[in-house]
């Protein structure tokens, strides 16, 4: 049975068995394009798809659906959210881990449909056809995305329903350590590297799309979009672009997951996951925290360990 | 001579009375630091480090308390992870890396104090004065004197 049958038979038995409120995946739009769904009714469930182009991280839409009320002080008891069921790569997984340990929603209230992954291509999100792309034999790497490429996680971290087997070939991976434009950047003198920055931020056109998309980026006011801010500018000024991209990955820190999602929506073409990977590796280095592997909260939040 | 603009943002329980105890000594330390009183060095936020850096510091010291001396606990542990990844950050970005520093002075030392402060604005008036401020809206604005050295000296009425 294919993945994409697999969960359409596992979303429909959760809709009429009203175990959940709503079944969060992904579909094929009218352009070939696969896209977020959001299905409700289980007459809907054909919608579902899965394929070698689902590259959206899903867990971006947790929040909004399981805290209807915004942040948590508003919640009031009469306003219970349903049961959500949302379908996740093994990378995105690592997501809800983040999220549970920082308390946005129980466990509960949410059926994690975990997916087995061999890599999304690189075409995903261009109008390309993409309808049958997982007959695709993916015995070529180079046309994987680059975080596809170095990922070492087949299987998600947390699931209640996995679809489909741990894959044999795990060899086809360059491996997390394969970082040759990070080493390259870090070989660079202080100024060159400015120079580097500074001409990729100087693109950006604060449009918050990296904001927008990312499932950790989830204060209810943006510390860049505050008008009484007194540290960041709010305009479009070189330095206020660089303090935005620099504290927004400094925010990350320990908390990204590394799916990309922000380089990949970024009209400028920005490197930003290259700040992401920096920093989780420092992180990794420093306190030996990989986020999300297990529902911990990130280093900067907790004290010293006692040595 | 150059002398660099050191920003140092002390906590007001120990680095900020150890500047004093360094000043009751008579131990001479260099002028180029200006000293912000803070209520933590926990306190101190990357945003407001950047933002330092963006108004024209040449150097930012950040000061606190030994660790498990801290007033309020652990203010002093978010310090020592947060600015570490933030040094790292930041010299990923382009600063040189001995720009920043974060050290430990308690009330008492004031002689720590004074030699915390001697070596690193010694190590900042060697690397010359920071590139990192950024005015303008886009890199073409700030080339201004480049373009100006580009262009013929003939040609500028000279």
């Amino acid at each position: 049975m294919s993945y994409t049958l697999e969960i359409q038979t596992k979303a429909r038995e959760l809709l009429t068995s009203k175990q959940v409120e709503c079944v969060i995946g992904y579909e094929v739009g009218p352009r070939g394009r696969t896209r977020p769904a959001f299905v409700y009714d289980a007459q809907d469930v054909e919608r579902l798809v899965w394929n070698q182009a689902c590259t959206h991280n899903l867990t971006t839409y947790l929040n909004d659906k399981l805290n209807p009320q915004g942040p948590v002080k508003n919640k009031t008891k009469e306003h219970k959210p349903g049961r959500v069921a949302v379908v996740v790569k093994p990378c995105d997984s690592r997501a809800i881990n983040v999220l549970l340990a920082e308390n946005h929603f129980p466990r509960e209230l949410l059926h994690v449909i975990g997916v087995v992954c061999d890599g999304i291509l690189e075409k995903a999100g261009q109008s390309d056809n993409l309808r049958s792309v997982r007959e695709l034999p993916i015995s070529d790497l180079s046309q994987l995305q680059s975080r596809c490429q170095r990922c070492e996680d087949h299987m998600p971290v947390t699931y209640d329903t996995l679809i489909g087997e741990c894959p044999s070939h795990q060899e086809l991976s360059l491996g997390n350590a394969n970082q040759a434009d990070l080493i390259h950047m870090q070989a660079m003198t202080p100024a060159e590297r400015a120079e580097y920055w500074l001409s990729q931020f100087d693109r950006c056109i604060r449009c918050y799309a990296c904001r927008q998309v990312c499932p950790m980026c989830n204060c209810p006011t943006c510390l860049y979009e505050r008008d009484d801010s007194l540290w960041v500018g709010l305009r479009i000024g070189l330095n206020e672009k660089r303090t935005f991209h620099l504290g927004r990955a400094f925010h990350l820190a320990g908390r990204c997951i590394g799916c990309d999602e922000c380089e990949r929506v970024c009209p400028m073409n920005i490197p930003i996951s290259l700040l992401n990977r920096m920093l989780a590796k420092e992180v990794e280095a420093l306190f030996g925290h990989r986020a999300g592997l297990a529902p911990i909260p990130p280093p900067f939040v907790t004290v010293l360990s006692d040595s | 001579m150059y002398e660099p603009r050191i920003i140092g943002y002390l906590c007001t329980w120990c680095s900020y009375t150890g500047a004093d105890t360094a000043g009751i000594a008579r131990l001479k330390y260099p002028a180029n630091l200006r000293a912000i009183r803070v209520p933590c060095s926990g306190r101190v936020s990357p945003e407001l480090i950047m933002r330092t850096f963006d108004q024209g510091a040449d150097g930012v010291l950040v000061l606190g308390c030994h660790i498990g001396e801290c007033h309020y606990d652990t203010g002093n542990h978010r310090t020592a992870k947060r600015i570490p990844v933030l040094h790292a950050l930041m010299t990923f970005a382009g600063l040189e890396p001995e720009r920043l520093r974060l050290d430990w002075v308690s009330a008492s030392e004031g002689e720590r104090f004074a030699r915390i402060v001697n070596e690193f604005t010694e190590a900042v008036r060697m690397l010359g004065p920071c590139q990192w401020r950024q005015n303008g809206n886009s890199r073409q604005q700030l080339n201004h004197q480049d373009l100006l050295e580009s262009i013929p000296f003939s040609e500028l009425g000279g």
